[in-house]
């Protein structure tokens, strides 16, 4: 029993660790909420009786971009002990707008006392102190010769498709495939799905790891790559996971 | 204040005490330079019509009345002779020539006074009316007034493309969608020879015809001229000489975004030319290269160009200007005005003084005002959210035109119902709806379009007719905003034929509830552009 209890108690102990983590990660589906500050408006989402915070209004580079009133919006990300605009946040956070329309999303709160963000925005709504809509970061140094085989990862918003994020990775893939006089392109399609909090898998339609492999090798072509060799190949099987499970997958060959 | 100071008409020797005044501010030794500065327009109803092959010399700068006061035409390369140019001369076999729709008067571009006075003056034989493209449809009755309808009362020419929709290298693009012909007032897209049925299908669309002035601002490819486009992350085009990513924001379709490509599809289509020569197309470029627009003065409320005056306001500062720049508002704002007109100044009379304070609250309000942008894709789909709180600055970015920054179609509903003016049906109404309506059908194998579904009736599809995109139904290149005054009507489709009627567009549109006074002091903004 002496040596049972410490077993038992480091067992209770992983258990709670593992139910803490589950705890704290959070996955859900839900109508956004626009809360409307004396600055940028935050968006919120309401689950289960909490209204989480997801972000606020920035620019075209932020690291978050909003979601859409008219949609819902899948949110992916770990609930923190913080509070922003009287919500509780979540942090890391990812979410997908879903494409379907949903009306009913539709629900903008006005500014109201003690509600704020608490910091001072990058961006405010009117004059940019600034920042630029695009502020991305320098690129990487020029790669030089010899030139190996290199990847990149692009991700995708749950049933989303090439949009204005897209570029930030096909641009530099684009990139080395040019200076690297690339002979061929890999391009490897994946599909994803979601375990939300409630125990429902939300799968990717299947097809969608072929289809985005395709649009991929399609973008190289029309901007310029005409003469590469493209392997294109899909994986349709709905890998149970996270956002990194919605990627095509680009091999650049020289 | 109310904009009871535009001007009305002016005398000539007024406007040319006026223009003496502003050259001897503007360029030293002006006196010397006289000869190359013309009052060219008559605000004693002289003509301004510049017509084809008249051989005149357009002068380095030159100044023509509007409604609001004067425009004024800066040629960067001194006077242009245009005997022989290919830019005045009627190469076409319509008797038209690039300057028949892009006329100095009218800030390079083409307003609906300009073609209503040329139908009264030669009664519909102006080869602006060719049945090309100046009549709803070629088939129709000519020297008729209603065969022309779309041009005599909103100033639009007819826009054939092919459907399904073609690549550059004329492949066709399998379309998202399917597109049906509601409604064809001008009867081409039902037409056996030229509509949707016929041997070689084209879809007709009635759009303004655009500026050609400020072109160093217009096709940049400093800022947002990437391989991919910024907005919808598809491929940008590339220019087929230098193979480098273009900006795209030329033309209200973006389908064709170099100079030569546009001139020679405006020679086959609008002309009814063959070919340039190179050596035409050099020079058409040439000149469109270094010819700058932009209101001058606001007749009693005063000039807009003396030397301490805003620094984003006249040709001569779009001359001067940074070109593909991204305002940022605090260093660089999309028009600038520095410190221009804070106080009053010695001499300047209480109408100049009511009128340049009300310009500049105007463009406070245009950089400071916000709203909610809602529903509007390639805005509201790039990531600052649906909807965003923000300014007329935020879409109308680019330093000193207001262009938009990156490739710039844009769905704010100036085309699509329900926002798109429309007549209202009613059993009273004697007057039947101008412009075509068309029903889309987005098909089942994309995602429906984010704010509208997958049926949208569009009066034009804009730049899905290139692209056959869902998502970029309705969506239309955003235009410069200089010379305004000299140009109306405004949108691709000349439905607000004021710069009233097209401050309330957008405020119906977006909520925003401007003020009266604000909506005058916008409207006083936009004219002295």
């Amino acid at each position: 029993m002496r040596i049972a209890l410490p077993i038992i108690a480091v067992s209770l102990a992983a258990g709670s660790i593992a139910q803490a983590r589950e705890q704290a990660h959070l996955a859900f589906v839900a109508c956004p909420i626009v809360q409307d500050t004396p600055t940028v408006p935050c968006w919120l989402a309401e689950y289960r009786g909490v209204t989480y915070y997801m972000g606020i209004q920035s620019d075209v580079s932020a690291e978050f971009n909003p979601p859409s009133l008219g949609h819902k919006v899948l949110v992916e990300g770990t609930i923190t002990d913080r509070e922003v605009c009287g919500a509780t946040v979540i942090d890391p956070i990812k979410i997908s707008i879903m494409p379907e329309l949903s009306p009913e999303c539709d629900e903008m709160r006005p500014v109201r006392k003690g509600i704020d963000l608490g910091f001072e925005p990058p961006r405010p709504p009117g004059p940019s102190n600034g920042r630029l809509a695009f502020s991305y970061p320098a690129p990487p140094p020029v790669p030089k010769p010899p030139y190996e085989p290199k990847t990149y990862v692009v991700p995708y918003d749950f049933e989303g498709m090439v949009g204005f994020r897209t570029p930030r990775v096909m641009t530099p893939a684009l990139d080395y495939a040019q200076l690297s006089h690339a002979g061929t392109i890999e391009v490897k399609g994946y599909r994803g799905a979601t375990l939300l909090s409630d125990g429902t898998l939300l799968k990717e339609h299947k097809g969608i790891a072929h289809e985005r492999a395709e649009e991929i090798a399609d973008m190289f072509r029309g901007a310029g790559l005409e003469k590469v060799k493209f392997l294109v190949t899909a994986d349709e099987e709905a890998a149970e996971g996270g956002p990194e499970n919605r990627r095509v997958e680009i091999k650049v060959v020289p | 204040m109310s904009r009871s100071t535009r001007s009305g008409n002016e005398s000539r020797d007024r406007l040319l005490r006026k223009s003496n005044r502003l050259i001897a501010v503007l360029i030293p030794g002006a006196l010397a330079l006289f000869s190359a500065i013309a009052l060219a327009a008559g605000p004693d109803g002289a003509p301004h019509w510049w017509a084809p092959g008249s051989g005149k010399v357009l002068p380095a700068y030159a100044v023509y009345a509007n409604p609001d006061g004067h425009v004024g035409i800066l040629n960067a390369d001194g006077p242009v002779d245009t005997k022989g140019h290919p830019f005045f001369e009627p190469l076409g076999t319509n008797g038209r020539a690039c300057v028949s729709c892009h006329q100095p008067a009218d800030g390079m571009a083409l307003s609906l006074g300009s073609i209503r006075q040329r139908w009264d003056e030669t009664r519909g034989k102006d080869p602006i009316f060719a049945m090309i493209d100046g009549a709803n449809c070629p088939n129709l009755p000519p020297d008729d007034p209603a065969s022309h309808s779309l041009l005599l009362k909103r100033g639009l020419f007819r826009v054939a493309l092919p459907w399904p929709p073609k690549d550059h290298a004329g492949n066709p693009i399998e379309p998202e969608f399917d597109i049906e012909v509601v409604r064809d007032p001008g009867g081409c897209n039902t037409d056996p020879q030229y509509g949707l049925t016929s041997s070689h299908p084209m879809i007709s669309v009635y759009r303004r015809p655009r500026v050609v002035a400020n072109l160093q601002y217009v096709t940049q490819t400093k800022f947002g001229a990437g391989p991919f486009v910024g907005k919808t992350g598809m491929p940008a085009d590339r220019d087929p000489d230098t193979g480098k990513p273009l900006n795209m924001n030329m033309m209200a379709d973006a389908r064709f975004s170099t100079l030569k490509l546009q001139m020679a599809d405006a020679a086959h289509n609008h002309l009814q030319f063959d070919k340039l020569t190179p050596e035409q197309m050099a020079r058409i470029e040439a000149f469109e290269r270094q010819v700058y627009s932009a209101q001058v003065d606001m007749g009693p409320g005063g000039s807009l160009i003396e030397e301490d005056g805003p620094p984003g306001l006249g040709p001569f500062n779009l001359r001067d200007g940074d070109k593909g720049v991204l305002g940022d508002n605090t260093t660089r704002w999309v028009i600038p005005m520095g410190d221009a007109w804070q106080k009053p100044k010695p001499g300047e009379t209480p109408q100049e003084r009511a009128m340049r304070e009300s310009i500049l609250r105007g463009q406070h309000i245009f950089h400071f005002r916000t709203f909610w942008i809602r529903n509007s894709m390639h805005l509201n789909t790039v990531g600052l959210g649906n909807p965003t709180k923000r300014t007329c600055a935020t879409c109308h970015g680019m330093h000193m035109t207001g262009m938009d920054a990156v490739n710039g179609w844009m769905d704010i509903g100036t085309t699509n119902l329900p926002w798109a003016k429309e007549a209202p049906r009613n059993p009273w109404q004697t007057e039947d709806e101008l412009m075509p309506l068309f029903k889309i059908t987005c098909s089942r194998s994309v995602h429906p379009h984010p704010y509208y579904g997958r049926v949208i009736y569009t009066q034009d599809p804009g730049r899905a007719l290139i692209s056959g995109k869902c998502n970029d139904v309705g969506t239309i290149v955003m235009q410069q905003f200089r010379g305004l005054a000299a140009r109306a009507p405004y949108f691709s489709n000349g439905s607000a034929q004021n710069l009233r009627e097209l401050i309330d567009f957008y405020d119906r549109r977006y909520n925003i509830q401007f003020s009266e006074q604000e909506k005058v002091d916008l409207e006083n903004f936009l004219s002295a552009l």
